[in-house]
């Protein structure tokens, strides 16, 4: 009872919900029967749970759960790979490399990360403090990078800037100098795959003290960020927006984040040209902010269908050796990072994937009330704290570590030693529609 | 007065007041919430051993929706306040158990699925845009309008932040005869056939049940078409006694309306002929010279309609079924871009007016139905469960269907639903065009370009992979 004694009300209340969360997380993958409400289409109960299972482990699920496709009905949901017969599998101890080189191109530094995939844009505002610190202590442990989101850079993020991705997006929020200068890539967000071509919105309620003092703004009144940039109606526009970058930091390499539309080949031909190093595709399936469930469904293209379309094209336009090709929106899982890759991406970005990792239900609440009723996607002083950056490191770090088993399990049996030559490698795939 | 003045005086900009209105009839919760009362009591007692006099530490509960909040607590937990979020089940696993509700899935029927009526019942009730987080969460693509996708525009956004109300972007269009070029005499005037149009703000036409059903709720679709300068198909028998909303009611007739005319009681812009009657048009004709005549027919007859175009109908209402169908089991959305291509290969697409009806369900089908060829959509079935109507059955067939309407429907409450839904939909058709670069919805029609379809992305992605070609052909 002393513990108790000295510790009060609030902290009490928050102790114990995480002791109750946690003991949950480890519950449900291993029960016999998953929730009922749990899960959907895209992101399945099994999906769900494995995903918990792999950020409590670090390893491959082994308990008879779906780890690797969704319930779908297309895209990667009906794609597998042409496994060959086991005398051509590389031996089990043959080193498999899963690093990738981010600049192909020979200006800017020469960046590496140890695993083919970083973390995507999530804001400041929209998901925790706590979240943002979780990711990018992860992203140091793993050798990768993380993105800052458009809702600025908080302070506590300093500590980790070589493993943080600067975006700069159509509101200019927490875009300063020394942010840009903190970074070793820059990332303009042109576009958003969960809300193609509309721009984005924080909720009034979210737009706390700290959260507008980030962005320079009013608190509790909402912020909108326009779609496009309002500075930028050609490739020679979006040429001036890298040479700003360039000179504020010339270190920085330079990402341009697209949504993708039919003509999504042209938008990427046109940023490598601008001089960007990597083009980031973010299909119309993914996204973890709120977005109108019309955008979701309805605009741009599934990014399984972009991947190829522009890998193809850069390819015939001779540039393809000289841009990374990232992709994002609907990217769930180690599998899906591999068939992105084999249909033509270099790597992947991840967002939901890092969420359920540390406790997303995948429930759609967001933007209820006072947030995630997880302590996620929220501002709410008492919620956030249900997240504990080291737990949260800890699980997005164990996560990546079952995806990078997985991944270097199939490339030995694929015969491949490393993950780049699996890179278009459509031969490799097979469609089990 | 300063000029200014005057021109803020007089200033208009179409805009739906929207206002909530929350159901009058309970419907099934979206979630069961179980729990087991003796595991739930098990832990009250061990908290308060644990936790003893720290009252506020022993009734926090996981719920913030306040399920948990009654006097009882969780022992009668407030199902209706649950939005699924798991919370509870994931503290609790042992004894709370959160399943969706079957009688609320059971909503609908197998084409009119729960989901759409989930998504109508909020847009009917709040007025708002559905607006959710983490991402998508439906299947891949599919048949129909699950196939198809809108583009977009990187960089390219003329209307900038139209949804917002910065700038306009117009959901005008225009219903009846426009020519295909004016012809002048030697004086300059207009000679030969001249436009003979309508405006309606919103490519939305509210049609009205043509059964009983429509004796309820005929005043409250011409009330609301009224308020929302659009038109509401009714008809002829409820459509009589509308004179106040007359601008805004477009009777839909019989052959045997044709000496009953004159009772209508106004005269109307716009009236439906139900099927090519002779005299009945020549009777339509010389009764409301002014009015523009729509041929209401199934899509079966999408052969003969540049032959009626050709003895003087210049729009047309096509009909499938509720589910979308046409008697040979064609899809609406095939079915639009045939009839839209009649016209095209004839020449005269630019001098008529394509409306249609039946399994255009949720507020992407009006773009979508636009792109494929259509001027607007009268919306059917989406109006009834604005009204809460429940379904009896399957119900595609469009005589044979039974919907029953809630017992306490009020006329200030269904207008207002309608509108909400339609300023919902309008403002979802807003984000789409906006996303486009489109200034105005008239430039959507036809306009495939703007699509792409999931059996050409998929051929461009995945031919060539093995078993690709095997798996389409059968
Ligand atoms: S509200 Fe639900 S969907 Fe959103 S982050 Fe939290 S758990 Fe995930
Ligand atoms: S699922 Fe969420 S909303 Fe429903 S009762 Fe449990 S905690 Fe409350």
């Amino acid at each position: 009872m002393a513990s108790i004694a000295n510790k009060t009300d609030e902290q009490l209340i928050v102790e114990k919900h995480i002791s109750n969360l946690h003991n949950g997380f480890a519950h449900w993958p291993r029960a016999e029967e998953a929730p009922p409400a749990l899960g959907d289409s895209r992101w399945t109960q099994d999906l769900i749970l494995a995903t918990w299972l792999m950020a409590e482990t670090g390893q491959v699920p082994d308990n008879g759960l779906e780890y690797k496709i969704g319930a779908s009905g297309g895209g990667f949901d009906v794609l597998d790979f042409n496994i060959p017969n086991q005398d051509q599998w590389l031996s089990e101890d043959t080193e498999i490399d899963l690093s990738l080189p981010l600049n192909r191109r020979d200006d800017g530094a020469q960046l590496k990360i140890n695993i083919p995939m970083y973390g995507g844009g999530m804001s400041y505002g929209s998901i925790s403090e706590h979240v943002m610190q979780a990711r990018a202590r992860a992203a140091q442990h793993l050798g990768t990078f993380t993105s800052t989101g458009e809702g600025g850079y908080p302070p506590s993020l300093v500590p980790y800037k070589d493993h943080i991705i600067t975006q700069v997006a159509t509101g200019m929020f927490g875009v300063r100098e020394e942010t840009i200068q903190y970074a070793p890539i820059v990332e303009f967000k042109y576009a958003q795959g969960a809300k193609p071509g509309l721009g984005g919105h924080l909720l009034g309620d979210k737009a706390t003290s700290a959260v507008a003092a980030m962005r320079e703004s009013v608190p509790w009144v909402s912020l909108f960020s326009p779609f496009p940039f309002h500075s930028v109606y050609s490739v020679e526009d979006h040429r001036k927006h890298v040479d700003w970058i360039r000179t504020t930091n010339p270190r920085a390499l330079v990402s341009v984040k697209v949504s993708t539309p039919t003509d999504v080949d042209m938008v990427a031909v046109g940023s490598y040209f601008a001089g960007a190093h990597i083009v980031h595709l973010d299909g119309s399936y993914g996204g973890t902010g709120a977005a109108p469930e019309i955008a979701k469904k309805n605009i741009a293209m599934p990014i399984e269908f972009a991947i190829p379309k522009v890998h193809k094209y850069l390819v015939s336009e001779n540039v393809r050796e000289e841009v990374t090709l990232m992709a994002s929106g609907g990217v769930r899982t180690a599998y899906d990072v591999a068939k992105a890759i084999a249909l033509g991406a270099d790597g992947c970005v991840m967002g939901t994937a890092e969420l359920i990792a540390i406790g997303c239900t995948r429930c759609s609440n967001c933007e209820r009330g006072r947030g995630c009723p997880f302590g996620l996607t929220t501002t709410d002083p008492l919620l956030q704290q249900l997240m504990p950056a080291d737990w949260g490191q800890q699980r997005i770090i164990n996560m990546y570590n079952a995806y990078a088993i997985q991944l270097r399990d199939l490339l030995r049996k694929l015969g491949l030693r490393s993950i780049r030559e699996l890179r278009g490698r459509r031969d490799l795939l097979k469609y089990v529609g | 007065m300063p000029e200014h003045r005057d021109t803020a005086a007089t200033y208009h900009r179409y805009h739906i007041p929207t206002q909530p209105a929350p159901d009058i009839e309970k419907w099934p919760s979206r979630f069961k919430v179980k729990v087991r009362r003796a595991g739930l009591a098990k832990l009250l007692i061990s908290e308060v051993l644990h936790y003893g006099p720290r009252k506020d530490v022993i009734l926090s509960r996981p719920c913030m929706y306040g399920v948990f909040s009654g006097p009882v607590g969780g022992f009668m937990p407030r199902e209706e306040h649950c939005v699924g979020c798991l919370r509870c089940t994931t503290e609790f696993p042992e004894f709370v158990r959160i399943e969706h509700n079957p009688e609320r899935r059971s909503l609908g029927d197998s084409y009119f699925t729960f989901n759409y009526v989930d998504q109508i019942a909020y847009e009917a009730s709040s007025g708002l845009v559905p607006v959710r987080g983490a991402g998508y969460r439906g299947k891949f693509g599919g048949e129909g309008w699950d196939g198809m996708w809108t583009d977009m525009s990187e960089i390219v956004r003329p209307t900038r932040d139209g949804i917002h109300g910065r700038e306009t972007i117009s959901t005008v269009v225009d219903i009846g005869y426009t020519p295909n070029f004016l012809q002048f005499d030697a004086a300059g005037q207009p000679i030969g056939n001249t436009p003979h149009t309508l405006s309606i703000q919103l490519p939305i036409v509210l049609d009205g049940p043509q059964n009983e059903l429509a004796a309820g709720v005929a005043q409250m679709y011409a009330r609301a078409a009224a308020e929302l300068d659009t038109l509401a198909v009714l008809p002829f028998d409820y459509a009589v006694g509308l004179a106040a909303y007359g601008a805004a009611v477009v009777p839909v007739l019989r052959p045997e309306h044709a000496r009953r005319l004159s009772q209508l009681g106004f005269t109307p812009r716009m009236v439906e002929m139900q099927g090519w009657d002779e005299a009945l048009y020549s009777a339509i004709t010389a009764t409301f010279p002014d009015a523009i005549v729509a041929l209401r027919t199934g899509f079966e007859e999408t052969g003969a309609l540049v032959s009626y175009a050709q003895r003087g109908i210049k729009v047309f209402h096509l009909l499938a079924d509720f589910h979308g169908r046409s008697a040979d089991g064609s899809f609406v959305l095939d079915l639009i871009r045939e009839a839209h291509k009649a016209f095209v290969d004839a020449g005269i697409r630019e001098e008529v007016t394509l409306l249609a009806s039946g399994g255009m369900i949720a507020a992407e089908h009006l773009p979508k139905a636009m792109i494929c060829g259509l001027d607007a959509v009268a919306v059917d079935t989406p109006l009834l469960v604005a009204l809460q109507a429940r379904f009896g059955g399957e119900c595609s067939a469009r005589g044979a269907s039974s919907f029953r309407l809630p017992g306490n429907l009020n006329a200030t409450w269904g207008v207002q639903r309608l509108k909400n839904l339609c300023a919902s939909w309008r403002d979802q058709l807003l984000e789409i065009l906006g996303a486009m670069g489109l200034r105005e919805v008239r430039r959507l029609r036809g306009e495939m370009g703007r699509a792409m379809f999931m059996k050409t992305l998929e051929a461009d992605a995945f031919a060539g992979l093995l078993g690709y070609t095997e798996a389409k052909n059968g």
